[in-house]
Formats: C-alpha cells, sequence, structure tokens
C-alpha cells in the first residue's frame, strides 16, 4: 500500500450530506423529547395522592393546602383552559401545568425536592457525577477485557480458549447482578475483608470536590491516600456492573470479528501472505470495530441509567439510587427531574452512536 | 476449518448425496437436528427442562403454604444433610431468617418465576408483535383504500379530540373523523387536488367553528382555526410511512427511559405484586419486539413470493397470516426464548427491592432481598441458593436462544 497524501480537511469531505444528516436527526429527536416530558409529566400527575398533602402531612389546614396548590400550580389545569378561553383570555388558556412545567424546563429549572426542600438540579449536579464515575470506569473495565477476549476467541475459533471465554460470557450475560454484587460483599467485605462494602470514600477524608469525580479530584489535590481509598471503594461495584456489557462486548466482538474474516479482502489480504497478525489487526479490527462501538455506545447509555441495582446495594450516592428511593418516598420533583435528564442523557448518546456510526462507515447512506 | 479461515478439501472429503433419494426433511426437523448436535444448546435444554420440571412438580406434587411456614428454633441454619439432634430436619440450602427451608422455597419460587417470566414475554410479544407487524407491512405495502380510510379517520378522530375537548362537545370528534374518512373516499374525484384541500379546510372551517358558537365566539375561533389545520391534513396523502412512524417514535419514547426505573416507576404506580410485576416487564420490553418483529417483516416482505402472492391479488391479512409469520418465526423464537431470560432476571431485580411478590410468597428476587441484611452475620447461604437458582435458570434459556438461533439461522449453516 503506497503512502496516500494527506488531504487537508480531509474529514469534512463529502460533509455536506453528513452535516444534513446530523441536522435532521437531531430534529426528528424533538417529537421524542416531548413525548418523554409528556410521559413524565403524566406519570406525576397520574400516581394517586397530592403533591400539596404530600408536603404539609395528612392533617394540614384545607386553605394552607390550597395555598400550597396554588404556589406549585396545581389548581390550573392540565394542559389547556377551557374556561378562560370562553371568556376570551387567551393567556390563561394557554396558562397549564404542562406548559409551567415545560417553560421552567426551558429554564433548567427543576422544581424542589418535595421533603428535603432542596432544588432538584442542585442535588443532581451532586449526585450525576457519582453515577457518571462508576458508569465510566465501568465501560473502561468492559471494552479492556470484553474487546481483546472476543478478538482472540474469533482468531482461534473453537479452540479452548473460545469455548470458555464464550460459555464465561454467557454466564456473564445471564448475571443477576444484584446477586453478583451481593456475593462479591460477601466474599471480600464480611470474609476476607480486604474491600469497603459501600459508599464511594470513607468518612475520615475530606476532598474540596472539583469535578466531582474522586479519582481526579483526589489526584489534583495530590491526596494519593484518598485516590487509593476511593479506588478500593470502586471495585466492586465496578466489577458487578461492568460484567454485562463486558460479556455483552465479547461476544459482539467475537461475531463481528467472524463475520468480517470471511470477507474477500481478508482471502486476499492473506492471499497476498501478509501474516497473521497484519490480516487480523489492520484488515479486519478496523471494520469489525463499527458494530462493536455501536453496542458500547449503547451499553454506556444503560450504564449511566440503569445503575439502580449497583447503587442500591453498594449505597453508591449516585442517580439511579436517587431516583428509586425518590419513586417509594413519592418525591415527584426528584423523579421528574432525574428521570428527564438520564432520559435526555440517554437519547443524546443514542444520537452520537448513530452519528458516529454514519461517520465512521462510509457505506451508509444517510438516508 | 483451519486457523486462517480457508476449508481445505480433498475430494474424498466431499459428500455426494443424491438428492431424488435424501429422505425428506422438513425445515423444523433440520433445525432439530441441528440444535441437538450442539453441546451448549443441549446443555441449555437440559438446564430448562430441569428447571421447568421442579417448578411444576413441586408446585402441583409438593404442598407448601408460606403463610404457616415458620420456625424460630431453626433461624438462619447453614445447609445440612443430615439429621442432628439440634437440628431434626435435613436442610440442604439451608433456612432462612424465619427458619424456613430454603430449597423449598427456591423451588417454589420456580413456579412464580417461570409464570411471571411466560406471562411478561407474553404480553410483550403479543403488543410488541402486532405493532411490530403492522409498522413493517405497511411500510412496505402501500395501504388499500379501505385501509385507508380507517387510518386517516382515525387520525381526523384524534386530531379532533382537541377542539371537541376544547369546546366541550363530543359529537365534534365523530365529525372529524367522518371528515377524514371522506378525504379518502373523495380522493378519485374529479376535481383538482388544489380545490379538494381547500374543500376540506373548508369543511374542517365550519365543523370545528359553527357548533362552538354555541360555546363562546372566541371559542368558535379558536376550533375553527383548529378545524382548518385538521381539514388540511388529512388530504395529504398519508400512508402507511406515517403509520409505521408514528409506531415507531412510541417506542422510542419508551426506549428513552431505562428500562427498570420505568418498571419500578409502573409498579409504584399499579402497587406491588406478582400480577403488576407480570405487566411492568412485559410493558418495558414491547420496544424490544415491536424493533425485532418490524425488521424481520421488512426482510421478509422483500422475497419473490410475497411479491407472487400480491400479483394473484391475495388480500393483506392473507399475505400476513400465510407467509410474513410463518417466515419470520426464528428470530422471534430466539428472542422469545432470551426474553424469557431476562424476564426472569427483570421480575427478580424488581422482587429484591421489595416491589415484585408480596411476602411471604417465595420469590427468588424476594428471598435475596429479604436476606442480604443478614450478609454481615456470614449466613452466605440464604443469598447464594436463591442468587445461584436465578443465574442458572437464565444461563439455561440464554444457552437454549443461543443453540436455537444457531439452528434456526440459515446464514450460519455452512
Amino acid at each position: 500500500m503506497g503512502a496516500e497524501p494527506i488531504r487537508p480537511l480531509f474529514f469534512l469531505e463529502g460533509s455536506v450530506p453528513l452535516l444534513r444528516y446530523i441536522l435532521r436527526r437531531v430534529i426528528s429527536l424533538i417529537p421524542t423529547l416531548l413525548g418523554v416530558t409528556f410521559v413524565i409529566f403524566m406519570f406525576t400527575r397520574l400516581i394517586p395522592g397530592d403533591p400539596a398533602v404530600a408536603m404539609l402531612g395528612e392533617h394540614a389546614a384545607e386553605e394552607n393546602v390550597e395555598r400550597i396548590r396554588e404556589q406549585l400550580g396545581l389548581n390550573r389545569p392540565l394542559f389547556l383552559d377551557r374556561n378562560a378561553l370562553q371568556e376570551g383570555d387567551f393567556a390563561s388558556f394557554f396558562d397549564s401545568q404542562y406548559i409551567r412545567f415545560l417553560g421552567r424546563l426551558f429554564q433548567g429549572d427543576l422544581g424542589e425536592s418535595i421533603h428535603r426542600r432542596i432544588p432538584v438540579a442542585e442535588t443532581l449536579a451532586l449526585r450525576f457525577p457519582a453515577t457518571v464515575e462508576l458508569a465510566l470506569t465501568s465501560m473502561i473495565l468492559a471494552i479492556l477485557i470484553g474487546v481483546p477476549v472476543g478478538i482472540a476467541s474469533a482468531a482461534r475459533r473453537n479452540s479452548a480458549l473460545d469455548n470458555v471465554s464464550m460459555v464465561g460470557s454467557l454466564i456473564g450475560v445471564s448475571m443477576p447482578i444484584f446477586w453478583l454484587g451481593l456475593m462479591e460483599i460477601i466474599l471480600f467485605a464480611v470474609f476476607l475483608q480486604w474491600l469497603p462494602s459501600g459508599a464511594r470514600l470513607s468518612i475520615s477524608f475530606d476532598i474540596e470536590p472539583i469535578t466531582h469525580l474522586l479519582l481526579v479530584d483526589t489526584l489534583i489535590r495530590g491526596n494519593l491516600e484518598a485516590f487509593y481509598d476511593a479506588a478500593k471503594h470502586l471495585v466492586m461495584p465496578t466489577i458487578a456492573l461492568a460484567t454485562i456489557p463486558m460479556a455483552i462486548i465479547a461476544r459482539m466482538t467475537r461475531s463481528s470479528m467472524l463475520d468480517t474474516l470471511q470477507e474477500d479482502y481478508i482471502r486476499t489480504a492473506h492471499a497476498k501472505g501478509l501474516s497473521e497478525r497484519v490480516v487480523l489487526f489492520r484488515h479486519a479490527l478496523k471494520n469489525a470495530m463499527l458494530p462493536v462501538i455501536t453496542i458500547i455506545g449503547l451499553q454506556t447509555g444503560n450504564l449511566l441509567a440503569g445503575a439502580v441495582l449497583t447503587e442500591t446495594i453498594f449505597s453508591w450516592p449516585g442517580i439511579g439510587k436517587w431516583v428509586y428511593d425518590a419513586i417509594l418516598a413519592r418525591d415527584y420533583p426528584i423523579v421528574q427531574g432525574g428521570t428527564l435528564i438520564i432520559a435526555i442523557v440517554f437519547v443524546f448518546i443514542n444520537l452520537l452512536v448513530d452519528l458516529s456510526y454514519a461517520y465512521l462507515d462510509p457505506r451508509i447512506k444517510y438516508e | 476449518m483451519n486457523e486462517d479461515g480457508m476449508t481445505e478439501r480433498n475430494f474424498e472429503d466431499i459428500e455426494v448425496t443424491d438428492f431424488a433419494v435424501r429422505e425428506h426433511r422438513s425445515l423444523w426437523l433440520d433445525a432439530w437436528r441441528r440444535m441437538i448436535a450442539s453441546r451448549t444448546a443441549m446443555l441449555g435444554l437440559v438446564i430448562v427442562v430441569v428447571f421447568v420440571l421442579l417448578a411444576v412438580l413441586s408446585h402441583f406434587f409438593w404442598e407448601y403454604d408460606p403463610k404457616i411456614d415458620l420456625d424460630y428454633s431453626l433461624k438462619l441454619k447453614p445447609p445440612t444433610f443430615i439429621t442432628t439432634e439440634e437440628i431434626p430436619s435435613v436442610h440442604p440450602f439451608g433456612t432462612d431468617k424465619l427458619g424456613r427451608d430454603i430449597f423449598r422455597r427456591v423451588a417454589h419460587g420456580g413456579w412464580n418465576s417461570l409464570r411471571v417470566g411466560i406471562s411478561a414475554v407474553g404480553i410483550s410479544l403479543l403488543i410488541g408483535g402486532v405493532l411490530g407487524l403492522i409498522a413493517g407491512f405497511y411500510e412496505s405495502i402501500p395501504l388499500d383504500r379501505i385501509e385507508r380510510g380507517f387510518l386517516v379517520g382515525f387520525i381526523g378522530l384524534a386530531l379532533g379530540a382537541i377542539p371537541a375537548w376544547i369546546a366541550d362537545l363530543w359529537f365534534i370528534y365523530v365529525l372529524f373523523a367522518a371528515l377524514g374518512f371522506a378525504a379518502v373516499l373523495l380522493e378519485r374525484l374529479p376535481l383538482s387536488g388544489k380545490l379538494l384541500k381547500i374543500a376540506f379546510a373548508l369543511a374542517g372551517l365550519l365543523i370545528g367553528g359553527l357548533p362552538s358558537l354555541f360555546v363562546s365566539p372566541y371559542t368558535a375561533v379558536v376550533n375553527g382555526l383548529l378545524g382548518l389545520v385538521i381539514g388540511f391534513t388529512v388530504t395529504m396523502s398519508l400512508g402507511g410511512r406515517l403509520l409505521s412512524n408514528i409506531i415507531m417514535r412510541m417506542m422510542d419514547i419508551i426506549l428513552a427511559f431505562p428500562s427498570i426505573l420505568l418498571a419500578i416507576a409502573i409498579v409504584a404506580f399499579l402497587g406491588p405484586g406478582l400480577d403488576k410485576t407480570m405487566i411492568a416487564v412485559g410493558f418495558v420490553s414491547i420496544p424490544t419486539y415491536a424493533r425485532l418483529v418490524r425488521s424481520t417483516v421488512l426482510s421478509v416482505i422483500q422475497k419473490e413470493y410475497i411479491l407472487a402472492a400480491q400479483s394473484i391479488g391475495e388480500g393483506h391479512a392473507r399475505i400476513i397470516l400465510r407467509y410474513i409469520i410463518p417466515n419470520s418465526l426464528s428470530p422471534i423464537i430466539v428472542q422469545t426464548t432470551m426474553g424469557l431470560a431476562s424476564a426472569i432476571i427483570w421480575a427478580a431485580a424488581l422482587g429484591f427491592l421489595g416491589l415484585g411478590a408480596i411476602p411471604p410468597e417465595p420469590e427468588w428476587g424476594a428471598m435475596l432481598g429479604d436476606s442480604y441484611r443478614f450478609l454481615s452475620s456470614g449466613a452466605w447461604w440464604a443469598v447464594l441458593f436463591p442468587g445461584l437458582a436465578i443465574m442458572l435458570s437464565v444461563l439455561g434459556f440464554n444457552l437454549l436462544g443461543d443453540g436455537l438461533r444457531d439452528a434456526l439461522d440459515p446464514r450460519i449453516r455452512s
């Protein structure tokens, strides 16, 4: 292969259809996101129980409940006020709970927790980094193990290594992670007492937050002892959370590599007398990685969103456990805000996956 | 096959088959033979059969009343295999915090897990399957006139709900539905397209505006404008692609929520209980089935036999029933098997969080949730065995699904 001349702005070549495709994909998100806000809004309104009563308690005076209802806008109709229209009052016609909810969202106002009276956005800013830290370390672990295992299995198809790793990955996919987490706690925290069984950091450490990612913060502050402590707290939840994506990535890498290895250009490469290693890594791997990247993206979204169980078992102060507790406590503003952020992050990660896929694989038409 | 992926064949290796005398084998028999040839698939089948037998037999032949099962003198005893003076009964899996035999509860919990899994998969397969079938079918094959009439009539009805609600007059719904239906019926009138559009927009204006005048002039203005838009909308050539788009966007909305949170929210809304767990778990996986069925139908519908069936004038229902469904079965069977596995995990997860089975009903996830507070006292058996049951049964269904995929997928047959 001769050296190709470096073309300036090569990444923009033929980018007009790509840009148009991006624009269309982003626009197509609007109905989905509106639908998401609608579902979240409807859920919190349909669930039995009056938030005003929940705030004040069962025995609150009628006029106090009424005042809180007015403060929260609960006395307004859900979508449109048809009675106001009859009077010709167009401003009140649109002044409804849902429209107000959307309006506040656009201003970044997610409301206040009913029980603790803390702005939801404030807690979210503290909680989200904990989830991100856990999800990212898990994903990195999953990729570091899953991808090489998948490649090795494909390269040595039907070997003992292949069989062991594929049975292992099937067990991984079948693992109830809450159980795996419990077994880890029994082994490493109860019997061996090597690792702490919950929280992000021992209480004795006090780290002034910068990024709220403890691994990063402790390093920036140069507190190696705290870094070691934070890392120790991360080990068990990371393993529990990484198991399923690791297994999925290994299986995906293997099957994608096997597909690619059957292509004609691989046979050509072999026929040219290229070494096994060059064929595997230079010719096959690059093309085989496309579906793997998709899976990695989708799984990252899942990890950010679905760590409820892991966070519950390891008392990890992340967003999943927070929303779960709020659902049980009927603290609707938290449920609304938390779920909304999770859903938006999830939708945008999916968008990024789609876009990267279109960008990486030139064969895909931007339809 | 050797290492570099190339196949070397000697002449003697090539099997000569006389196709005229080869015994007839159906597709399914073929698949079955391929499956029993695979060791992992058979392992999966064995696990599944053992698990199902254990659950069914213990449900019908091994009486158990969870309400009276408790014996504090046997609280949290480790597994025993022989009777001693201290523990007069045998507990191969140990006992839990109420002195209940864990083996017995695991066996009976299997019935509950199986029940929840099958019902949940049934719910998502039925709803998701029908939605996916409609989306895939009408995305490729144009709707006939009656179907289009119903679709556009339904759109008129749905959009008409807004002015009908604003004016609080229910018959406006019906008028808009009729307007939509009429738009399809009158399409072939020898009028120019523009004229037809204007006529329908005006009709919409009248339907929305006139009855609303009785409510208030302001209502009439708003409804008239809405009616104008709706009247114009129903004359656009709305077809199957729109239908498919509506369905798949709805699925996207469900998918935008993390399944576990959505399931928790549904159970929080409906209240705890195994039947609610079924609904929650079934609901969250509807999009999986809808997407799978849609993409399968889209690929089946490209085949020549569909074109042939269309060209001899077979109706849509007949094409779907006779050609599309039978030819889309294999990926659906695989997904259903694997779906059982994930339904069992989801149900156990809800049970673990205390949202599934109502105690003292035995359910694997709930048993874990009950016992994990006793971990620090070293009662590993109370957590190990129920979890092992979840993992093994899930593994069984996954192995079986994997084997089925290999057996049913013609591409890997070589």
